[in-house]
């Protein structure tokens, strides 16, 4: 027994030294080889991170190969971490100070949190106003927090408003023409609706992409969800917003009951819903499927103004970056600035006004410049740390009541609860 | 003197046959374990600088009643062990089942259909979660189409209680239940040939056979099955994440998907680990508590 217990620890023992000088190990050899690189070559790498892990991984790709043979005084070595935990493995990078990129991609929605924590390189001492008026405002305001900017913006992606041109033809509507109203979106939603053959104008979705429609119906009411430092789930704007959507359950009925995780998508996909909200991303899967669709802005569906929500994705540089590699990294967004129509190949906008005013844009496919025409009045999620604390029962809320389960009024009132307990 | 040597000796063969093992387990669970202990005592945010030591305040967070971190807990508690108290049992009687109807069955179908039972098990979770959603789907799904078929009106399989239980309880046994019949077809066929042989002279039928033979013979195994099936339903994670996301409104979020969110979305690793301590703990108890029940049993029928 003792020799048994002896084993064990010198086992331990024995596989905390090989952890530890493994470490050692390859930290020298980063060292050595990054030496190496600037004797003999003089090109410095940088390290830059992505979770592009769909159709868009190529078209960036691109960009990167583009910049690479463009110039020798850098390499980006572009990295693909998945989407699904892209910000644990992010978390995880900035929490050790180990492995960390040089640069990498944040979401509109992330920034706050991480400029909150001090880990991301404020741009506004290293870049002038002549550089971010090549942006569109609204995302150059979605990368700043406190006039201070920390990123620069790839692109915006708002939702956008999608419908299966057949079935508008069948229906005797003009398949060149989406509504642009919540009028003419009722009114075709109903002539598109048959419910003996099974077939809907709208699915009203009772989970995602909520988290894009339900705001942006909100902000077309001329509402928000915080206000005065406050959740602010009770007000006339989000109840109407939730009313409505419930509405085209229950009493215009043209949408199907309980529609469950991406039931809509498959709806839309079988063509047995005539119109989608989705984010540009989604175009993808409508070409595989081979339908023949349309895209455009989003109807004016709450009763005030145009608005849309959206997300953007951002270029940001880690506080802990050389100042050698930064200047590199600008020269590099410099160049995605100027090139980076392939990032609009993939149906997404890309925010800067070199590649978004050209008339190659307005070409590139039908998907780039209809999302380009949100950009104007685009809105994205409060910047108050830990918002997904908020937004998950206001989601449960928008669930519920959609699925028939509970009123409109008490569903918000419960989530004004909790969320506001919760952000506390 | 040359006694002792060998079993020394043999004693360090067998402990080299562990090794392997043992030192993915060190790395791989002990460690990790050791650490989320060390992780839950810290107020430990991914990105912050500082992590300081705050002793037992997470779970005096989770046990004070009324909190946001007790509420998030115990709500998740209340449907994971919801979800143990549906599985469980037939995770059992029906892997037990299978194994009674296969071991009916004439030598070369029961290969057949045992490769068959066993196959959904091979599946990642993922893809069993997408064959029911379309399975499943309340307007354009496989099922309802047959529903309506016959006349029966739609069933909201994933959005209403209870079907969302029935349907994730559902999932799970199609999935997981080759497990447990494979384990009870391989006790089954250890009780003695001679015991069935003696209570045939005796006049017995079938029932009474599988009482008074089959159940007691098998009893050490049904204990393992009855405590893995429950330690594995305590994990459920997937399928409620894929097929409900927690709907309708929180009614299957399990107390996994509630400290998963919490450590990696909210960045609580602190209060995160805490929870999972807590739930480790809780299916130790409920295990020994299964152990003590059933053993005593064991002993006296033998």
């Amino acid at each position: 027994m003792k020799f048994f217990k002896l084993s064990i620890f010198m086992l331990l023992m024995a596989a905390i030294v090989a952890c530890s000088s493994e470490g050692e190990n390859t930290d020298s050899d980063n060292q050595g080889s990054d030496e190496q690189d600037n004797q003999n070559t003089e090109t410095q790498d940088i390290t830059f991170w992505a979770p592009f892990s769909g159709p868009d991984g190529p078209k960036m790709k691109e960009i990167v190969d583009g910049y690479n043979e463009s110039q020798a005084d850098y390499n980006v070595d572009f990295q693909i971490v998945p989407q699904s935990d892209y910000y644990t493995n992010v978390d995880l990078a900035f929490n050790g100070e180990e492995n960390m990129p040089d640069a990498m991609i944040m979401h509109g929605d992330q920034i706050f949190t991480y400029s909150e924590k001090g880990v991301l390189k404020n741009l506004n001492d290293l870049l002038g106003d002549e550089t971010t008026d090549q942006y569109h405002e609204t995302a150059i305001e979605g990368a700043t927090v406190d006039g201070n900017l920390y990123g620069l913006p790839l692109d915006i992606h708002p939702l956008m408003l999608y419908w299966n041109k057949d079935l508008f033809e069948a229906a005797g509507l003009d398949p060149e023409t989406p509504p642009t109203n919540r009028e003419e979106f009722i009114e075709y939603a109903q002539q598109l609706t048959d419910p003996e053959q099974n077939q809907y104008g709208f699915a009203v979705p009772t989970l995602w992409p909520q988290q894009f429609i339900f705001p942006t119906i909100v902000a077309q009411n001329g509402g928000s969800l915080y206000e005065d430092g406050q959740v602010n789930f009770t007000s006339d704007a989000v109840v109407e917003a939730l009313q409505f959507e419930k509405a085209l359950i229950e009493e215009y009925e043209v949408s199907p009951k309980n529609v469950q995780q991406d039931g809509e998508v498959t709806l839309f996909l079988q063509g047995k819903s005539a119109m989608q909200l989705n984010g540009p991303w989604m175009m993808q899967q409508w070409e595989d499927a081979g339908m023949n669709y349309g895209v455009a802005p989003v109807p004016q569906l709450g009763t005030e103004q145009n608005a849309v929500f959206g997300n953007s994705h951002n270029f940001v540089i880690p506080e802990k970056t050389s100042d050698e590699l930064t200047e590199g990294i600008l020269d590099f967004l410099g160049y995605v600035r100027d090139n980076g129509m392939a990032w609009a190949e993939s149906g997404q906008a890309p925010a800067s006004k070199p590649v978004y005013t050209s008339d190659e844009f307005q070409e590139v496919n039908k998907q780039s410049p209809e999302v380009a025409k949100q950009f104007d009045y685009a809105v994205f999620n409060p910047k108050v740390e830990n918002w997904g604390l908020a937004t998950d029962p206001l989601m449960e809320a928008v669930n519920v009541a959609l699925l028939g389960q509970a009123s409109v009024e008490e569903a918000l009132e419960e989530a004004q609860e909790k969320a506001s307990n919760s952000l506390e | 003197m040359y006694n002792q040597k060998t079993t020394l000796k043999s004693k360090f063969t067998s402990f080299l046959f562990v090794v392997p093992y043992l030192f993915l387990f060190i790395s791989f669970l002990f460690f990790p374990l050791l650490y989320g202990i060390y992780i839950s005592f810290h107020d430990y945010n991914l990105l912050s600088q500082e992590n300081p030591f705050i002793g037992l305040e997470n779970y005096m967070e989770i046990f004070s009643f009324g909190s946001s971190l007790s509420d998030l807990f115990f709500e998740g508690l209340w449907k994971t062990i919801q979800f143990v108290i549906y599985s469980v049992p037939l995770l059992v009687i029906i892997g037990l089942g299978l194994a009674l109807l296969l071991n009916s069955l004439p030598g070369k179908i029961r290969g057949l259909f045992r490769t068959i039972y066993f196959i959904p098990y091979a599946i990642s979770v993922s893809v069993i979660s997408i064959l029911f959603l379309w399975i499943l789907d309340t307007n354009s799904g496989l099922l309802n189409n047959f529903l309506m078929k016959l006349g029966i009106s739609p069933i909201a399989w994933l959005t209403e209680l209870p079907y969302a239980w029935i349907s994730i309880v559902g999932a799970t046994i199609w999935w997981t239940i080759g497990f447990n019949m494979i384990i009870f077809i391989n006790a089954l066929n250890e009780v003695p040939e001679e015991l069935y042989e003696a209570s045939s002279i005796d006049g017995a039928g079938a029932w009474s056979n599988f009482i008074h033979i089959t159940l007691p013979s098998i009893r050490p195994i049904m204990l393992f099955v009855v405590i893995t099936s429950t330690i594995a339903s305590f994990n459920v994670y997937g399928q409620p994440y894929l097929m409900t996301r927690g709907g309708p409104g929180d009614s299957t979020e399990v107390l996994l998907m509630s400290i998963v969110d919490q450590a990696f979305n909210q960045r609580e690793l602190g209060s995160a680990s805490a929870m999972a301590i807590l739930m480790a703990l809780i299916m130790i108890v409920v295990s020994i508590i299964q152990f003590k029940i059933s053993s005593p049993k064991k002993q006296g029928g033998n």
